[in-house]
C-alpha cells in the first residue's frame, strides 16, 4: 500500500470516527429558549391516532390548532407504541428529538432524569383539578410536571354475566379466592377433558400488567421508596402464585389458550372465556365482534381486589424536547393535545378513558359501560414504573412471570431472581 | 543490416501517442472512480461509519440520553457473557441455525434437482417454491400465526383428525422455537432453490452421458457428479444461510413477541433490538453485535474450508 492510499485512509478513519464521536455526543444540548413566540414548524412523535382513520382525526385535530395559532406549523410523525422507542432513541441521539412526543406511563421518570423533556411549568395540583389525579401522577416527576395526560387505560375485571349465571354465581370475585373458585366453576371442558371455555383467562394480556394489577390488588407495591425492587414481597408471591395456581393446578386455563393482541380475534366474543384480566378497550372489540353480547347486556365488570382494590393504569401523555426549537409552539401543542376536543377525539379513536374530568359526562363515555366503570374506580388505579430505572428493567418481567407460570421456577424463585436482576441493573445505571 | 520496415513491437510510441493513450486512461479512470462513488459513499456511509461506531461503541459507555460518554474497556464484554440470558441468546441462535440451513439446504436441493427435470408446469411450481421469499417476512408470520393458533389453528386441526392433540406452537416454550424454524425453513427455501437451480443448469450434460453409459445410476450420478459441481453454490448458499440466520429477526419478533414464552426464543438480535431500544443501553448493543459480528466471520471461514472452494466467492 503505498504512503498516499495509506493517509487517505487515515483521514477516512478520523473523518469516521469524528463522526461516531460527534453521533455519539448528540445528546441533550443546553437548551436553546426560544424567543416565547408561538410559532414556528415544530414535529409530533405519536403513537396514537393509528391508521388512516387516526390520522385523519389528528389532521382535523391539527387543523383546529392552527386556526388558534396560525403561525405554527406541525409535522406528525406516526408510529406505534412498538416502535416508539426507536423514533425516540434515533431522534434524540441524532440531537433533533420531535418537539412535541406523546408517551406511556412509567416513561417519563426515565427521560425526565436524563434531561430529554422540559419542565411545562405546571403546578400538579392545579392539574389535579382539572385531570384525574391518578392520570397526572404519571406525568410529574420530582414533583415537576413533564407530561400532560391525554388519555388513561386500565385492566379490569371483565366476565359474561350470562355463564355466571349458568354456574350460580351472583357476585363478582372479592378476593383472590373467589377469583380461583369462581375460574374452576365456569370452567367448560368436553367429555374427553378438551378444554371450551376457560373460566379465567390470564393470558391474554401482557404478563407484566396482570401480575401488577394482582401485586396491586394483594397490596403489594412495585418499588420501595428509596428505589429498590418490592415486587418480591409475599404480596407478589401471592399474585404469582394465583397467577400460576389457575393454570398449573385449577387448569382454569391452558398455556395457548389466549395470547396478548391474539390476530384469531376477541376471546369473550367467541364465547371461549368466561372471566378474564383484560383491558377496558374489550368493549370496543366486543361492539364490532359481537354486538348482541352489549345489547343483551351479557357483559360485566369488577375491580380486581384482595387486600384492596386495584386497577392497572396505562395511558398517553403529551411531553416536550428539552431541546425544541421553538418550545413556546411545543407546549401550546401539548396543551393543545390534552385539551377537551383533541384528547375526546383521540380516546374515542382509541376507545380510551379521557384523562380530563370534564368528558366524563361525554356521550362517548356515557355509551361505553367499560369507561364508565373504570373512571367510576378511578381511585383505585396504580400506575407501573415511577423510578427512572422503569425502561431498564420493564421486559424483565414477561420472562420471569411465565417462567412462574409454565412451572419452570417457583413464583418466590422467580421474583427473587427477578429483584437480583433489577437490582444490578438499577446499580449498573 | 537494413533498419526494419516497422518500428519493433518493444518500440516507445510516439509523444503525442502516448499523451493521448495517457489521457484515455486518465478519462477512462475517472469515468471508473465515478461510476464507483455512489457504491462507495454508500458504502462508507451505510457500513463503514456505523462498523465503526458499534466498534468504539462497545468499549465505551454511553448514555445515549443523557448523551455522555465514558472509556469502559472489556466491561461490556465481560458483563454480556456474564448475563445468562445472553448465552441462551446464543444458544438459541444456534439452534434455529443449526435446524434452519443444513435442512433448508438439503430440501432445496432436491426440490432444485427436481424442478430442474422436464416437469409439466415447471414454471409454476419454481414460482410456487420462490413465492415466499419475496413475500414480506411479517405478513407471512402472520397468516403463520393463524395457522398455529393452538385452538382454531390449521395445525391443530389437521392433527385432530388423526386423533392427536396438537401443542400451544408459539406460546409453549418446547414448542416455540420448532414454530419459528418450521416458518423459517418453508420461507427460506425459494431462494436457495433458485441458486441451486442455476448452478445446476451449469452442469455439462455430457458428464451425466458418459455416467450413464458407465452404468452409474440416478443416485450416483446425484451423489458423484451433481453435489459435488455444486460445491460453489453450496458454499455461497451456506455462507448467504449462515448470515441469513443469525441476523434473523422478523419472524421472532412477530410470531413469538417478546422472545418467547421465558425467552424460549430469544436469539442474538433480539438481544441487541432490546438492549439498543427497550433499554437504551448501545453500548451493550454495541458489543453485543460485535460478538455477533465475530460469530459470522468465524463461521464463514470455517463454511469456505468445509466446501473446499478458495477459488470462489
Amino acid at each position: 500500500m503505498t504512503n498516499r492510499h495509506r493517509s487517505a485512509l487515515r483521514a477516512v478513519a478520523a473523518a469516521a470516527a469524528g463522526l461516531v464521536v460527534l453521533a455519539a455526543c448528540g445528546g441533550p444540548a443546553p437548551d436553546r429558549g426560544g424567543d416565547g413566540a408561538v410559532s414556528g414548524e415544530i414535529s409530533l412523535l405519536t403513537p396514537i391516532f393509528e391508521r388512516a382513520d387516526g390520522a385523519a382525526v389528528l389532521e382535523e385535530q391539527l387543523a383546529a390548532f392552527k386556526q388558534k395559532y396560525p403561525g405554527v406549523t406541525v409535522k406528525p410523525d406516526y408510529t406505534s407504541y412498538s416502535k416508539l422507542n426507536e423514533k425516540l432513541t434515533t431522534s434524540i441521539a441524532s440531537g433533533q428529538p420531535y418537539d412535541v412526543m406523546l408517551m406511556g406511563v412509567g416513561w417519563i421518570p426515565p427521560f425526565a432524569e436524563k434531561g430529554v423533556l422540559a419542565d411545562l411549568q405546571q403546578d400538579p395540583a392545579q392539574l389535579a383539578t382539572r385531570y384525574y389525579e391518578g392520570a397526572v401522577d404519571p406525568g410529574v416527576f420530582q414533583g415537576k410536571v413533564y407530561g400532560l395526560p391525554i388519555m388513561m387505560d386500565t385492566r379490569i375485571g371483565i366476565y359474561r354475566k350470562d355463564l355466571f349465571a349458568q354456574a350460580g354465581i351472583t357476585e363478582p370475585p372479592k378476593n383472590f379466592a373467589e377469583l380461583r373458585e369462581y375460574g374452576k366453576r365456569l370452567t367448560q371442558r368436553g367429555p374427553d377433558g378438551k378444554l371450551l371455555v376457560a373460566g379465567l383467562d390470564v393470558l391474554g394480556i401482557d404478563p407484566r400488567q396482570a401480575f401488577l394489577t394482582l401485586l396491586w390488588a394483594a397490596g403489594g407495591e412495585l418499588f420501595n421508596p428509596d428505589g429498590s425492587p418490592a415486587f418480591n414481597s409475599p404480596a407478589g408471591v401471592k399474585a404469582l402464585q394465583t397467577m400460576t395456581d389457575v393454570i398449573q393446578t385449577d387448569r382454569s386455563e391452558e398455556v395457548g389458550w389466549t395470547v396478548p393482541n391474539s390476530p384469531t380475534g376477541n376471546v369473550m366474543a367467541q364465547g371461549r372465556a368466561a372471566m378474564l384480566v383484560g383491558h377496558h378497550n374489550f368493549w370496543t372489540a366486543i361492539e364490532r365482534e359481537a354486538p348482541d353480547l352489549i345489547a343483551q347486556d351479557k357483559l360485566g365488570f369488577f375491580v380486581i381486589q384482595d387486600e384492596r382494590p386495584a386497577i392497572f393504569q396505562g395511558g398517553t401523555l403529551a411531553t416536550v424536547a428539552a431541546q425544541s426549537k421553538a418550545p413556546a409552539a411545543a407546549k401550546a401543542l401539548a396543551e393543545f393535545l390534552a385539551s377537551e376536543g383533541p384528547a375526546l377525539a383521540a380516546n374515542q379513536q382509541r376507545g380510551n378513558i379521557p384523562a380530563l374530568k370534564s368528558l366524563e359526562t361525554s356521550e362517548f363515555v356515557q355509551q361505553n359501560k367499560a369507561i364508565q366503570f373504570a373512571m367510576q374506580h378511578f381511585d383505585a388505579v396504580h400506575s407501573e414504573g415511577g423510578v427512572p430505572a422503569w425502561l431498564d428493567v420493564r421486559d424483565k418481567f414477561k420472562p420471569a412471570i411465565e417462567s412462574a407460570m409454565l412451572g419452570q421456577k417457583s413464583p418466590q424463585q422467580a421474583l427473587d431472581d427477578l429483584a437480583a436482576e433489577t437490582s444490578a441493573a438499577l446499580a449498573g445505571r | 543490416m537494413a533498419a526494419p520496415a516497422v518500428a519493433p513491437p518493444t518500440a516507445r510510441p510516439a509523444v503525442g501517442a502516448h499523451r493521448r493513450r495517457r489521457s484515455l486512461g486518465g478519462d477512462r479512470r475517472r469515468a471508473a472512480y465515478l461510476m464507483l462513488a455512489p457504491a462507495v459513499l454508500h458504502l462508507a456511509w451505510w457500513i463503514g461509519i456505523p462498523t465503526v461506531a458499534t466498534f468504539v461503541l462497545a468499549f465505551t459507555r454511553y448514555d445515549i440520553l443523557a448523551g455522555t460518554m465514558s472509556w469502559a474497556g472489556l466491561d461490556n464484554f465481560v458483563a454480556i457473557f456474564r448475563d445468562p440470558l445472553w448465552w441462551k441468546a446464543i444458544g438459541n441462535t444456534v439452534v434455529y441455525t443449526f435446524f434452519t440451513v443444513p435442512v433448508a439446504m438439503a430440501v432445496a436441493v432436491v426440490i432444485a434437482v427436481l424442478l430442474n427435470t422436464k416437469l409439466r408446469a415447471r414454471a409454476w411450481y419454481r414460482t410456487a417454491v420462490f413465492m415466499p421469499h419475496i413475500t414480506a417476512t411479517v405478513a407471512i408470520a402472520l397468516v403463520w400465526m393463524w395457522m398455529f393458533e393452538p385452538n382454531i389453528g390449521l395445525f391443530n386441526w389437521v392433527l385432530s383428525l388423526f386423533g392427536v392433540r396438537g401443542p400451544a406452537w408459539t406460546s409453549d416454550p418446547a414448542w416455540a422455537m420448532t414454530s419459528v424454524i418450521l416458518m423459517s425453513v418453508w420461507k427460506g427455501i425459494g431462494l436457495k432453490m433458485v441458486i441451486y437451480l442455476a448452478a445446476l443448469q451449469g452442469i455439462p450434460s455430457d458428464l451425466y452421458e458418459a455416467a450413464e453409459i458407465d452404468g452409474a445410476g440416478p443416485v450416483r450420478r446425484f451423489f458423484a457428479i451433481t453435489l459435488p459441481l455444486l460445491g460453489p453454490a453450496t458454499f455461497f448458499v451456506l455462507v448467504i444461510s449462515l448470515i441469513d440466520s443469525f441476523q434473523v429477526f422478523e419472524q421472532f419478533y412477530v410470531l413469538t413477541p417478546e422472545g418467547g414464552p421465558a425467552n424460549a426464543t430469544t436469539v442474538m438480535t433480539y438481544e441487541i433490538y432490546k438492549s439498543a431500544f427497550q433499554r437504551f443501553d448501545m453500548s451493550t448493543a454495541s458489543a453485543q453485535s460485535m460478538v455477533l459480528f465475530a460469530f459470522l466471520l468465524v463461521l464463514t471461514i470455517v463454511g469456505r474450508r468445509f466446501t473446499g472452494r478458495d477459488d470462489v466467492a
